[in-house]
């Protein structure tokens, strides 16, 4: 704590001087990409299942949710066990594979029970299902892991570096490096491979795709394993970067990675990705520089704004050759 | 025919529990409850919820009340969400209870007290410290906690001669609670000539706050006073600050005083100040709830205290009235004056019992008295 009168609080009079400092612009930019890296990546499993059956999947939030849960309680036996200690990397990635294979188990499951049998119904009763399965998940969080915040194991992830009064934690350059990889990767399977390819045909005509022997039933089970992974490392991101976890957390993230996708043009990945980028930018610019009161506002002004003018999305386009 | 008939007399077994349950609470004496024990701050709801049990459970060890076989808590969450909370009151209403313990946010109190004042029924209140709750001439409404129109000027207070600060950045949750002690603190600051150097919002239920603390390094005030309701965001912005470098001295108020607030911001809460009314831990009183608490629910935290403190002034009042009627319980607890758990127990006109807010130092994952405005610095 600084108490001498000559500290810098009373070295630049004007209020609005302080803001315009480019260390200060640096510092939320850092954090707006943290923020937006984290809804991308929730974004992304809203985005493919819309690409390949046109269905809003309201359960993605509690995916998100669960990995975050699997994350914690994976983190937590480990540490008990005195790994964590020692390995900390080796225990995180462990993390990582447990809570993105369950919650890629878990989406498939949800989408045999709660979607396969009503893909030939109106796209309403699917829409429904996924709210109601939603509303399960989340209950049965909180039935399960109670209704109190878990905490999460990980103080060894909390130092960070200074670049003069511009701080970067470990755990933001985790969560940016971490995010890219998993952007990379998921580009090349989906545009470089054969399995991506198949994704792709279903995505555009699932009947011809079919009569070329693309399994189209695998390819959305796949699809979904695919999103809910990516949103099980968003979880374990956030769970690490806040400190804890509960059982009503997908939601208000679910709800901003939504307006991502379509932001960025449902159906399109690189648009999710985007979109997922800027709503964690405007979020956090307007909270830095207006006001904190009304950023999500301001996120949504911009998604109106956008759809006004555009209004298949920044990346969307009428024809689906460039969906999943 | 007879298939309709047997199958409405199965339809009439659903009602069996009903009234089974009417016939065995004839004389049950009802108490209510009302505090968030779902969302963020179910551990403080939780806390209330269990010092009105534990005050329930020394009257029924005493042979109870006289005319009642027993004493039924009806515990009802209110999730600090005024409309649960004025649905939650209602329903005590239609139990008919002869009084309620609750809540916990201001902005649940004051309009749960409405419906409750309404129908006569007395409501006291562990943990709202927002000055309305009693300023508005509810004759039924009393209050065990201290008020944020005493705790605003002591924090600045303490800001000012403890900590020698001259710059202070507040920031709320906007919660009747939170943002009314945020302008009160702000306030008491000017007036004892300390800057304040920007004073910002958050929506309930954020938890990304890196925006807002990296303005608030930007300013780089000597004191970052932090107004939420409940220690779940206090937690994670303490974490955000320290993990931003942020190195103004925080101070935060009475909703953080949970040990779980360590819990979560770890290291991040070692040395930060908090507000808090003073409570003796050294009276037999205290000792006595000690003993019985913690085996029970573990750690005492919060308003745990306040909220016995309310159930047993409440039971005992009703003990002395011989009745549930609102009138003579009301004449009874005023009639009160005695040493409770939380602090010493005497109502004003107003239902209020007075503030004695002190600050504390979080040490060692614990909370340690620190300065009081009358003594000065405390060793």
């Amino acid at each position: 704590m600084r108490l001498d009168p000559g500290s810098a609080a009373s070295f630049y009079p004007p209020k609005f001087k302080k803001l315009c400092i480019m260390e200060y612009f640096i510092q939320q930019f850092v954090n707006g990409l943290t923020l937006g890296g984290m809804y991308a990546l929730i974004a992304l499993g809203y985005t493919m299942v819309y690409g390949v059956i046109q269905l809003i999947n309201f359960a993605h939030g509690e995916f998100f949710a669960a990995g975050g849960y699997v994350g914690a309680i994976t983190l937590g036996y480990l540490s008990g066990l005195g790994y964590m200690q020692t390995h900390p990397v080796l225990c995180l990635s462990a993390a990582f594979v447990f809570a993105m294979a369950y919650c890629a188990y878990l989406a498939v499951g949800v989408e045999k029970i709660a979607y396969k049998p009503l893909r030939k119904e109106s796209r309403l009763a699917a829409l429904l299902s996924a709210l109601g399965m939603s509303i399960f998940l989340s209950n049965g969080m909180m039935l399960t892991q109670g209704v109190y915040d878990k905490i999460y194991p990980g103080e060894m992830f909390q130092g960070r570096f200074d670049f003069g009064t511009v701080a970067i934690s470990y755990l933001q350059i985790m969560i940016i490096v971490l995010t890219a990889l998993l952007l990379v990767g998921l580009n090349i399977l989906v545009f470089k491979t054969k399995i991506g390819m198949a994704m792709r045909a279903t995505a555009q005509d699932k009947t011809m795709s079919a009569l070329v022997a693309i399994g189209s039933n695998k390819i959305i089970s796949l699809t979904f394993a695919i999103g809910a992974g990516l949103a099980a490392a968003a979880g374990i991101m956030y769970g690490l970067y806040y400190g804890s976890v509960r059982y009503d957390m997908g939601f208000v993230p679910g709800i901003k990675a939504f307006a991502a996708a379509v932001l960025g043009g449902i159906g399109n990945i690189t648009g999710a990705m985007i979109g997922g980028l800027i709503i964690g930018m405007v979020e956090v610019f307007g909270a830095g520089y207006l006001s904190s009161e009304y950023k999500d506002v301001f996120a949504f002004i911009i998604l109106i704004g956008v759809l006004y003018f555009k209004p298949t999305g920044i990346m969307g386009e009428n024809i689906d050759d460039t969906r999943v | 025919m007879r298939k309709r008939i047997v199958s409405i007399l199965a339809m009439g077994l659903i009602l069996v529990p009903f009234l089974l349950v009417g016939a065995v609470s004839a004389k049950t004496l009802k108490i209510g409850s009302l505090s968030p024990l779902t969302g963020p701050y179910a551990s403080d709801g939780t806390d209330i919820k269990n010092g009105v049990l534990t005050a329930i459970s020394v009257f029924e060890e005493q042979g109870g009340i006289p005319g009642y076989d027993k004493i039924e808590l009806y515990a009802q969450d209110t999730a600090c969400d005024p409309r649960q909370a004025v649905a939650a009151a209602n329903k005590l209403v239609n139990l008919e209870v002869a009084g309620a313990i609750g809540a916990y946010c201001s902005s649940s109190t004051i309009p749960a007290s409405d419906v409750l004042d309404e129908e006569e029924i007395i409501m006291i209140t562990p943990a709202s410290t927002h000055q309305d709750v009693t300023e508005r001439g509810l004759p039924y409404m009393f209050r065990m906690c201290g008020r944020d129109d005493a705790q605003a000027p002591a924090a600045a207070r303490f800001i000012k001669e403890a900590l020698g600060a001259k710059t202070i950045f507040i920031v709320d949750d906007k919660t009747t609670y939170s943002q009314g002690l945020a302008d009160g603190v702000k306030k008491a600051a000017e007036e004892l000539g300390i800057k304040v150097l920007g004073h910002e919002h958050v929506n309930q239920g954020d938890k990304d706050f890196s925006a807002v603390l990296t303005r608030a390094k930007q300013e780089n005030p000597d004191v970052f006073y932090m107004s939420v309701q409940g220690f779940s965001p206090a937690a994670m912005m303490t974490l955000q600050a320290k993990r931003l470098g942020m190195d103004s001295q925080i101070v935060t108020q009475d909703a953080v005083f949970q040990p779980r607030y360590m819990e979560v911001a770890k290291e991040a809460s070692q040395g930060v100040f908090l507000t808090y009314g003073y409570t003796d831990p050294t009276t037999p009183e205290y000792k006595a709830f000690e003993e019985r608490y913690v085996p029970k629910y573990g750690k005492i935290a919060a308003y745990a205290t306040y909220a016995y403190d309310a159930a047993y002034t409440l039971l005992t009042a009703i003990k002395a009235a011989g009745s549930t009627d609102p009138a003579k319980i009301k004449a009874e607890m005023m009639k009160m004056d005695y040493q409770g758990v939380a602090k010493r127990i005497k109502f004003q006109e107003n239902g209020d019992t007075g503030s004695n807010y002190i600050a504390f130092k979080v040490v060692d994952d614990k909370f340690v008295p620190y300065w009081d405005p009358e003594k000065g610095l405390l060793k």
